[in-house]
């Protein structure tokens, strides 16, 4: 059995100093609803839900963006932008899709699922989880506060130097783009480092690391790729900013910089980038995809080795997307072999999927819809991709729409259309009601269509010659029906989301009106989340389960009988946990992430305009970090009756026992559990 | 419910419509078509290996499709009836691993080897010019004797070369990077300044064949475009020697349109930035243009004079009149009539022929105000960014009268 207080990994409780606090500000808050309740949250729960909400209110802004480009391209020497405006929309369209909206649903997905996943209460760092969480948004918003304040950052999502320096981009943009970059990084940074400890320290007794879900290894690798990718880029950003704002030179080309240096560093960064986007995606489907095939995932250990082999692989492809950029035939050819084989994986994974559903009893509700849509329009992707591979002549579909259908097809196609798949899937688990499932079977259909409709005739721009990043194209090229057929599959994009949204809403009002209450266990599935009520309660586990075997509910479910053939032997809601709280002690709730996150775009407002603003900045966040230490380890009065959590192993006081970083209950399997537990 | 997978259809759709897009007239930057030796052995590389694709993806999406109907459960009782829970199968997931692996590493091999010809140097004695790009144009310089320097040619805009011979091309910038790519005579390559890339091209037939930047470079990226213009080998010579020659200058006392518009040319900004060899050499020094230090937030260096180019470039107007297009590719100065291509790279001769062919008005909105016509940033940010581009020079309608007539001498 795992605790924290053994093993090499242990974290055992520091003993109480006793000292009492002085100050009425930095009492711990107490509130549990409202919107204070939200604001100084530390649940992991709240903290996913936030991280959903905020991707896809950028997901709108996003979105719009790329409906400009569309209209603007839709016809030659279109009117609508002009190249200044048009470089702006495109850059903050790529920026904010990649950064603000596919890594933060990845990140919704994996803080709401990996401790419920694993058995835990909570991530390891709670309140570390709360500040990242805000630091994203802060981040996100000082980027986008530059459309308020002067333009958008206009030199591409990529920003190449020497084009990125003051001299070509003299206007703030890029400065926005840059602050609310590295702050976004700061996010994922802390992320990282609390999820890999959660899941490595965390686990549930029996929970070992080849019985946990795919989703959750997934969401490891994807952390570790974020651990040494977001410095590399975080590094590159360092020394734009100097060169920006205190007349550096790392990218001056009449000092003598080598502009390669900057497509090295984004690229080390950028590749693996990809794969902490789809990863994630990857791991929802391997989840949706057994639930309603009936069967389990097909070739776990090889799915599990395979996200590993992506996640060491990535690293080895950046040059890939610099094979015009002139580091010559040598790494050229490297890179080009390396970039091959990373498709091996990648293809493992989707013929375990199929296989998966092969002999299978399919299901196609909308999860499963979605969970199909990724794996085909993925392998889309990826087989344009094995073209690009072909370096010589990759040299002629670089830097064109080839390229821009390549990288949809993978990251709408692929990492999008499973997050929504997720959606549809988790949403019982997360809200209480399903979103309905007839809407969400034509949302999945209109979403089909225009996209390929969208990004389809991409290839063929490519090919026919169509640079990308250009704000418009000529008559006479060949160019103008399937620009516009593209636009067309925009706006049915659009359309698409907008029955989304409207089916969030309306399923919402529906299960408010009915008072039905919604089953733990509604998919029939197959992981931890699945064994306690829908909505999650907010303490997870009345109980620590302890896990015998992967998919271990699902056994507990279903056994072979004499004949050998799989049968129910026990119904979802006699194995599931009631929801009691009881005897359970959650870390209490903080304002000073909060705090802590709003002077950090204060900082990067004041470097771009007024360095008294750093200073606001730099005492919120000294403030807030003084704050975070001085508060007491928990609430005075906490939720469900403060009660010494006894049992074998426990330290003695409860003092000690309720300090920050405790998720475990430690109370064993009760009795009438083990007897329930048929190995 | 219907479960035919749309995207399942849309392959062959894809690849009926890509094979008819082939065949349009009107795509004269298609990679699909090529022109150019090195342009054919992309396209030969390419194929097979679409071809390939095309058969996983039918197999794939194929598959997909199949395995969605043929597993669909009936209804709930047969949802409920669990199926064979099979977990996996060792001799399938290698296969799948190996097989596509070696059709990976085959298709690998190809592409080494096509990447180690393609850079085969060309022969000692072809053609050789350095292509520099520059926001938001390109500048061609020959080098005729071999001598290592480039600077027996100076254009802009047209690359002029022989038909049916490698052309060995240096490719660099000056300012930010660009990417210089004629899809139907090769790949593109980066423009990167503190860097040379040699690369090759090739022309099969003569003629004109377009191309663009591609790598974004700022506010008119878009429209930094690129022309071969394929000669044949005499016609190429004789091009060359006419580029050669210096522009004829004016006495002081020649009160001819030309002569105004040459007094113009001197007196005014177009000047310090333009060369037009013969003329204004004295402006611009031994080792081509001056030296710009720039103020970088109050870095090291100052912006030395406010009217000058950021890059210390504009085009080469020698001979302007021996080319199609001016301002970096985006207008046509000669218009894009059969005739008038016909009369090639001598269109401007004859004063008929000028007539008929030049693009005045073109021309004339270009001199009226170059920022109206073409995203640049024409004045200074001072403190902060040079000038990027030609400015509003608020010419009177008399002047630009005066300077078309002395461009128009520009042969």
């Amino acid at each position: 059995m795992t605790t924290t207080t053994t093993g090499p990994l242990a974290l055992p409780s520091g003993t109480d100093t006793g000292r009492p606090n002085p100050l009425g500000a930095f009492a711990r808050p107490t509130a549990a609803t409202g919107w204070r309740s939200w604001v100084s949250t530390v649940d992991h729960k709240r903290i996913g839900i936030m991280y959903g909400a905020s991707a896809l209110i950028f997901f709108v802004i996003g979105g719009i963006e790329a409906l400009l480009i569309r209209l603007q391209l839709a016809q030659p020497d279109g009117v609508l932008l002009s190249a200044d405006a048009y470089n702006q929309v495109y850059t903050m369209h790529g920026t904010t899709m990649v950064f603000l909206v596919v890594m933060p649903i990845g990140a919704a997905f994996m803080n709401y699922l990996i401790p419920l996943q694993i058995g835990a209460r909570d991530v390891a760092f709670p309140r570390l989880n709360a500040l990242s969480f805000w630091i994203f948004l802060g981040g996100g918003i000082l980027l986008n506060s530059s459309w308020l304040l002067g333009g958008g950052a206009d030199g591409g999502w990529f920003n190449y130097a020497p084009n990125n320096g003051v001299i070509y981009s003299p206007s703030r943009g890029i400065d926005f783009w840059n602050m609310g970059l590295i702050i976004a990084g700061i996010a994922s940074l802390a992320g990282a480092i609390n999820l890999i400890v959660t899941c490595l320290n965390m686990r549930a007794p029996g929970m070992k690391l080849f019985r946990m879900p795919v989703f959750t290894w997934m969401g490891l690798v994807t952390q570790f790729l974020l651990l040494f990718a977001i410095p590399v880029l975080t590094a590159a950003q360092f020394l734009l900013l100097f060169d920006r704002l205190f007349g550096a030179r790392f990218f001056d080309v009449d000092a003598g910089a080598d502009p390669l240096l900057w497509e090295h560093l984004f690229w080390i960064f950028g590749h693996p980038e990809v794969y902490i986007m789809v990863l994630p995606a990857f791991g929802v489907i391997s989840e949706i995809i057994p639930v309603f095939s009936r069967k389990p995932l097909f070739g776990y250990p090889f799915m599990v080795f395979s996200g590993i082999a992506i996640g060491f692989m990535g690293w080895g492809v950046w040059a890939h997307h610099m094979f015009a950029s002139g580091v010559g035939p040598l790494s050229v050819a490297a890179f080009s072999i390396s970039t091959m084989f990373i498709a091996v994986p990648t293809g493992v994974k989707i013929f375990n999927w199929l296989a998966t559903m092969w002999g299978g009893r399919l299901k196609f509700e909308a999860p499963l819809l979605y969970s199909v849509g990724l794996v085909t329009m993925f392998t889309i992707g990826g087989l344009s991709g094995v073209t690009h591979a072909v370096a010589a002549s990759d040299t002629q579909q670089t830097d064109t729409y080839y390229i821009v259908a390549h990288f949809h097809y993978v990251l709408f196609g692929g990492a999008l259309f499973g997050f929504v798949g997720g959606w549809y899937f988790w949403w019982p688990k997360v809200f209480g009601y399903k979103l309905g499932d007839k809407v969400g079977k034509v949302n999945f259909w209109i979403l089909l269509v225009g996209f390929n409709l969208t990004f389809g005739p991409m290839h063929i721009l490519g090919l026919q010659g169509m640079p990308r990043r250009t704000y418009t194209y000529r008559d006479g090229y060949g160019f103008n029906l399937w620009n516009f057929v593209s636009t067309i599959g925009a706006f049915t994009i659009a359309t698409s989301f907008l029955i989304f949204f409207a089916n969030i809403l309306t399923s919402r009002r529906k299960a408010k009106a009915s008072n039905l209450a919604m089953a733990a266990d509604p998919w029939d599935a197959r992981s931890l989340e699945w064994t306690i009520q829908s909505p999650t309660p907010a303490h997870n586990f009345d109980t620590s389960p302890t896990v015998h075997r992967l998919d271990d509910f699902w056994h507990r479910k279903y056994q072979e009988n004499a004949e050998g053939k799989v049968v129910r032997i026990a119904r979802s809601e006699d194995l599931v946990q009631p929801g009691d709280p009881t005897g359970v002690h959650l870390p209490s709730p903080s304002y000073w992430p909060l705090v802590i996150a709003v002077g950090l775009p204060f900082v990067g407002w004041g470097l771009i305009f007024n360095l008294w603003l750093c200073l606001v900045g730099g005492l919120l966040i000294v403030a807030g970090i003084y704050g975070w230490i001085l508060e007491p380890a928990d609430a005075p009065a906490a939720e469900s009756g403060h009660h010494p959590d006894t049992g074998p192993g426990q330290p003695a006081s409860d003092q000690a026992e309720a300090a920050d970083g405790d998720r475990h209950d430690r109370d064993e399997g009760t009795e009438s559990e083990e007897a329930a537990l048929v190995d | 419910m219907s479960l035919a997978r749309r995207a399942g259809l849309l392959g062959p759709a894809l690849a009926v419509a890509a094979t008819l897009a082939g065949c349009a007239k009107d795509a004269p930057q298609d990679t699909l078509e090529p022109e150019g030796r090195f342009a054919n052995d992309l396209d030969n590389l390419i194929n097979p290996i679409f071809a390939v694709a095309g058969v996983v993806f039918v197999v794939v999406l194929g598959g997909a499709l199949f395995i969605a109907l043929r597993f669909r459960s009936r209804n709930d009782e047969h949802f409920d009836d669990l199926p064979a829970q099979i977990h996996g199968n060792n001799v399938l997931e290698i296969g799948w691993t190996v097989v596509p692996a070696i059709i990976l590493l085959a298709i690998g091999v190809f592409s080494v080897i096509a990447i180690f010809e393609l850079n085969e140097e060309p022969p000692d004695d072809a053609v050789n010019v350095q292509v520099i790009g520059q926001q938001w144009w390109w500048e061609y310089r020959y080098d005729l004797n071999g001598d290592g320097t480039f600077d027996e040619i100076v254009t802009a805009n047209d690359l002029v070369i022989p038909v049916g011979e490698e052309i060995d091309l240096e490719i660099t910038a000056r300012d930010v990077i660009h990417s210089w790519w004629a899809p139907k005579l090769n790949g593109k390559r980066d423009a990167v300044p503190n860097r040379t890339h040699p690369w090759k091209i090739q022309a099969d037939e003569p003629g004109e064949y377009v191309g663009q930047c591609t790598e974004y470079c700022g506010l008119s990226h878009a429209e930094m475009r690129v022309k071969v213009v394929a000669l044949e080998r005499g016609e190429f010579d004789t091009w060359v020697e006419e580029q050669q020659t210096d522009a004829e200058t004016f006495a002081t006392d020649d009160t001819s349109e030309e002569a105004e518009g040459y007094r113009a040319f001197t007196g005014l900004l177009c000047n310090s930035c333009h060369l037009v060899e013969g003329v204004n050499d004295d402006q611009f020094s031994d080792e081509d243009l001056r030296e710009f230090q720039r103020d970088v937030a109050g870095g090291p260096g100052t912006i030395t004079d406010d009217e000058l180019q950021a890059s210390g470039h504009a085009p080469n107007l020698t001979h302007l009149m021996s080319r199609s297009t001016f301002a970096g590719a985006k207008f046509d100065l000669r218009r894009n009539t059969p005739y008038c291509r016909d009369l090639g790279v001598d269109w401007a001769d004859e004063v008929d022929d000028v007539e008929r062919c030049l693009d005045l008005g073109a021309l004339e909105a270009w001199l009226r105000n170059p920022p109206a016509e073409k995203a640049m940033q024409a004045e200074p940010i001072p403190g902060r960014s040079p000038r990027r581009g030609m400015p509003n020079l608020e010419l009177t309608e008399e002047q630009i009268d005066q300077l078309v007539a002395w461009l128009i001498t520009l042969k």
